[in-house]
């Protein structure tokens, strides 16, 4: 088994690291397991089971007339540069299994452990890393793949140990960087956050996410200055980073430079037009630094995005607050009517239709709020009271 | 109902940041019903939706990473290549203004990416990698001003600040972004170019698993070249060597040039001292062998030679007696060619050579075998000799796992300290430790005295010394007292520094903006007080490092060529 093949493996996980540890951040930083799902492609977590697992037609004759261990394993690299990442496993395990004391065997077992890892087994990986490493492989790569397999588990303290592993044969790795920092952000570690990524060997390869967290970490010790510059460059290297724009947006705004940190997400929206997350971002913060302006700019990003249930939301509010009450009807009813579970909306509309005394649509729209997990006690006055006016009050 | 009579509805709360969120829930509203988000969304824009930036908006910072803020430039070097990052702008107008009353320079420019300079196709090999731009890098704007504008530049800011201001724009007249710097030209100038050597950095494994700095086949593409830095190109004046040459040297006064050299069956035992010349031979009868001098040291460790103020003496570090080059020096090279070597004395002694007598002889006072002693260099009177010191050592102890990389914390631990001793005519003294540059925890080495005899600058890194990622340099009284880090010091690497004979400049090495070490420069007021690293351009290929810059006393082009002939005398 030639390096090469090994690196092509890598290569084709290498971007799944990312994601998944983007995933983890956003699970942790959420507290919804449903984000990391939502951050890791698909192809990674369909288990492709052994029906699917159709080898290419000039492997097949390899694999009727006496296969070999490096049979399988040459068919495991070309599953997993078909992303079958399942069938690949199957097919290193039947490779280890023909031969368990193959010359290229910890390589093999490394390749199983990365294909398991990327259909989704993360414990079943480790078990085929730990192989590989009982079979002297000593890699980086080894490292950053353990690492990876232990932060899909949650066992944050192996998973530092291995990304500093990786760093001690590989200090500029961006992915044990990336890793580590994310990980100590998770153990409120900030110190050590600061520490490495302020490492002058590393600074000028800093990342997006690296300077997320070191803009993260000094935010957290109260050095906001700090962490304005840490986000401000990070931004002017990686411009088209949303979270760093948001953080770098957030941080503004708490250090009283409201203008700023619009300036920062006009840029963002010129950067990234199609977002919906960024326009709805920034014509929130908009409305808290500058209604007047949030109105106008809130019909603009709605003509853009009429099907955003969030800037329905919005525009809808700010129509209220004008006392447009009729076109702020009208926005969060479409705005309920996309996405019904979201109770602020019904909230918002319960006040809105009281406002235009239809009182029985009020009322059901309170009560979808609360319903829907809405637990403001001003939620619950707002209902009370339209109770009360249709005779209803307890 | 009235609507007044819902306004209890309303909802006023002050902003709260949710650091953890992609979105944040909750902000001040006042006097209204408050919009309130917490679901992440699925909604779509078709098309951009950009509000312009009224006059008054603050606009975004833009990064200047070059040159600094506070930059003092040499009088007459060429023009420098403005770097700058900047989320913002896609177009931008460079504005400098002058405190002498000057009407400013405006320029306009739609900003051309950093990249990378030209290639050496001999250096390339298989153990190194071309030079890549680095995340920052590739994100970084450029301007490099023609000649007339930065003369003019130059003109108007010598001895007082011009603020340079750079302003994005993203196709209109509106200012997206902004920052500025200020920049002088000094009325001090270089007045001496610079002497360095130019090498490949390609690392290779021999059949025994051997990792050498370079193979012998590649010695030969090792050039010295010299610089003056009004010109944008240096001239080499030695190359094709067909064997190896390490540390160079020159008098305080320019007259003098050492060299080591190595000889025959490898022999690292000679050591040439020729006068400087616009054309300088070298030759048999301009060696030293150190090793047949047979009075002190049985193999040559002349390590870090140091050529007199007058050119009178040598002073080098050398084993002493009964010990070899493997029993006092900590040596692994790796295949990583970005710090390819780790290298430093455990056991040594100063010893002095006269070029009048020919003999060798060690330095008492910095003899001691309980010490390692290295790094001697002359004060400019030649009245005092400052070294590094550590205690002793064997390079390495039994069951030492071997050092993968520069700090691996399996390198052998030595911190050295620096001390002075007069030279005492070759009698020496007693050491003197020198406060600030020792018994701090760090390792400080390579010491150089300023041409006035005011100031030591060292180098301070965790272990060892000489190409230490974490190397940093430091300025001391020359009597010692508080030491100063340097405002100079780049993010990686700064040592090999030189001063310029008249003290107004130093230059060094970094490998700040590449593994392949360029060299940058410094100015030095009669406080010690110096100012940002201004790179000195194009002095060699991007995938070729520049090391041992040293200033030398002599005309621009008071070196046109060196020939050796010593190799061929050999044969």
């Amino acid at each position: 088994m030639d390096d090469m093949r090994n690196s092509g493996i890598f290569a084709a996980i290498r971007g799944t690291i990312r994601k998944t540890l983007k995933g983890r951040i956003l699970m942790l930083r959420c507290a919804s397991r449903l984000a990391l799902l939502f951050w890791l492609t698909p192809g990674t977590l369909l288990s492709a089971n052994s029906s699917s697992c159709v080898p290419l037609e000039s492997m097949k004759a390899s694999l009727l007339n006496g296969p070999t261990a490096a049979t399988y394993s040459d068919l495991g690299v070309w599953f997993a540069g078909q992303k079958q990442y399942q069938c690949a496993a199957d097919a290193f395990a039947t490779s280890l299994r023909m031969e368990p004391d193959q010359k290229e065997a910890g390589n093999v077992a490394f390749m199983f452990g990365s294909s398991l890892y990327l259909s989704g087994d993360a414990k079943g990986a480790i078990s085929a890393f730990s192989e590989a490493e009982r079979r002297k492989l000593r890699s980086v790569k080894l490292h950053l793949m353990f690492a990876a397999a232990y932060d899909q588990l949650g066992w944050i303290g192996s998973a530092e140990s291995e990304w500093r592993a990786a760093l001690a044969q590989d200090w500029e790795s961006s992915e044990a960087l990336d890793g580590l920092s994310n990980d100590l952000i998770v153990d409120n570690d900030y110190a050590a956050t600061i520490a490495l990524l302020e490492n002058p060997m590393i600074s000028g390869q800093r990342t997006a996410e690296q300077s997320l967290n070191l803009g993260l970490a000094y935010a957290k010790m109260a050095k906001l200055e700090e962490a304005v510059k840490a986000l401000r460059d990070g931004l002017n290297t990686s411009p088209d980073s949303l979270p760093l724009a948001n953080e770098l947006a957030d941080l503004l705004v708490e250090l009283g430079r409201s203008q700023e940190a619009i300036t920062v997400l006009d840029l963002e929206l010129a950067q990234h037009p199609g977002d919906p997350d960024t326009g709805f971002h920034y014509l929130q913060m908009l409305i808290g630094i500058d209604p007047g302006k949030a109105k106008e700019a809130g019909r603009r990003l709605l003509l853009a995005a009429p099907a955003s249930w969030k800037l329905l939301y919005l525009n809808g509010v700010l129509e209220m607050q004008d006392g447009k009450l009729q076109q702020a009807r009208d926005h969060l009813e479409k705005s309920v009517t996309l996405h019904p579970e979201f109770a602020l909306s019904h909230d918002a509309l319960g006040v809105v239709l009281a406002q235009l005394n239809d009182m029985r649509g009020a009322k059901e729209q309170l009560e979808k709020a609360i319903a829907l997990g809405d637990d403001d006690a001003e939620v619950k006055d707002n209902l009370s009271r339209v109770l009360r006016v249709l005779g209803e009050a307890q | 109902m009235p609507t007044r009579d819902l306004r209890w509805i309303q909802r006023i709360k002050p902003a709260v940041r949710a650091a953890w969120m992609l979105l944040s829930f909750a902000f001040f509203w006042m006097g209204a019903p408050q919009p309130r988000m917490q679901a992440s969304g699925i909604g779509q824009h078709s098309e951009p939706v950009l509000a312009n930036l009224d006059s008054g908006q603050s606009l975004s910072s833009i990064s200047i990473d070059y040159p600094e803020d506070g930059s003092i430039f040499p009088p007459g070097i060429t023009p420098p290549t403005f770097l700058w990052r900047d989320a913002a702008g896609i177009a931008w107008s460079i504005d400098i203004s002058f405190a002498d009353g000057t009407p400013g320079i405006h320029v306009q420019t739609q900003g051309v990416r950093m990249q990378i300079g030209a290639i050496d196709q001999d250096c390339i090999s298989h153990t190194d990698d071309l030079p890549k731009l680095t995340l920052r890098q590739a994100a970084t704007w450029t301007w490099t001003p023609d000649a007339a504008t930065w003369a003019a530049i130059q003109s108007h800011s010598s001895g007082h600040s011009a603020r340079v201001t750079i302003t994005g724009y993203r196709g209109g007249q509106i200012p997206f972004s902004r920052a500025s710097i200020s920049l002088s030209t000094s009325i001090d100038p270089v007045d001496a170019p610079i002497f360095y050597r130019d090498v490949p950095l390609m690392p290779t494994k021999g059949v025994n698993g051997v990792v050498q700095p370079l193979a012998p086949s590649t010695i030969h593409l090792i050039h010295w070249r010299l610089r003056d830095i009004r010109k944008p190109e240096s001239h080499t004046v030695l190359q094709n060597m067909p064997t190896c040459a390490n540390c160079h040297s020159f008098s305080a006064d320019g007259k003098t040039f050492g060299m080591d050299i190595d000889g025959p069956g490898n022999d690292k035992g000679l050591y040439a001292v020729v006068p400087v010349q616009k054309h300088m031979s070298i030759q048999s009868k301009d060696l030293v062998h150190w090793n047949v001098d047979g009075r002190v040291g049985q193999v040559r460790v002349g390590f870090m030679s140091q050529v007199s103020p007058d050119g009178r003496y040598v002073l080098s570090t050398f084993a002493g007696p009964a010990l070899k080059l493997l029993d006092s020096y900590y040596v692994t090279n790796f295949m990583d060619y970005r710090f390819l070597q780790v290298f430093y004395p455990t056991r040594g002694i100063l010893e002095w050579y006269s070029r009048a007598t020919g003999v060798r002889q060690p330095l008492p006072g910095a003899d001691d075998p309980q010490f390692v002693q290295t790094d001697g260099v002359w004060s400019p009177d030649g009245k005092y000799i400052i070294f590094a010191r550590a205690e002793a050592r064997d390079p390495r102890q039994p069951g030492q796992g071997p050092a993968l990389r520069a700090n691996d914390p399996n390198e052998t631990p030595i911190q050295y300290d620096l001390y002075r001793i007069p030279f005492n005519d070759g009698k020496g003294g007693t050491p003197e430790r020198i406060e600030g540059a020792s018994q701090n925890g760090m390792s400080n080495n390579f010491p150089r005295v300023s041409p006035d005899g005011r100031w030591i600058v060292f180098v301070e890194c965790h272990n060892g010394q000489l190409m230490r990622p974490d190397s940093l340099l430091f300025i001391v009284p020359f009597g010692g007292g508080a030491a100063r880090r340097m405002r100079a010091n780049t993010p990686l690497m700064n040592s090999w520094h030189s001063f310029s004979p008249n003290g107004h400049w130093m230059v060094f090495s970094s490998k700040a903006r590449s593994p392949y070490t360029q060299m940058y420069l410094t100015h030095l007021d009669a406080n010690g007080d110096d100012s940002p690293a201004i790179l000195i351009d194009n002095a060699t290929a991007a995938n070729r490092a520049v090391n041992l810059p040293e200033f030398v006393n002599i005309d621009a082009d008071g070196i046109q060529e060196i020939e050796v002939h010593v190799a061929d005398d050999s044969k």
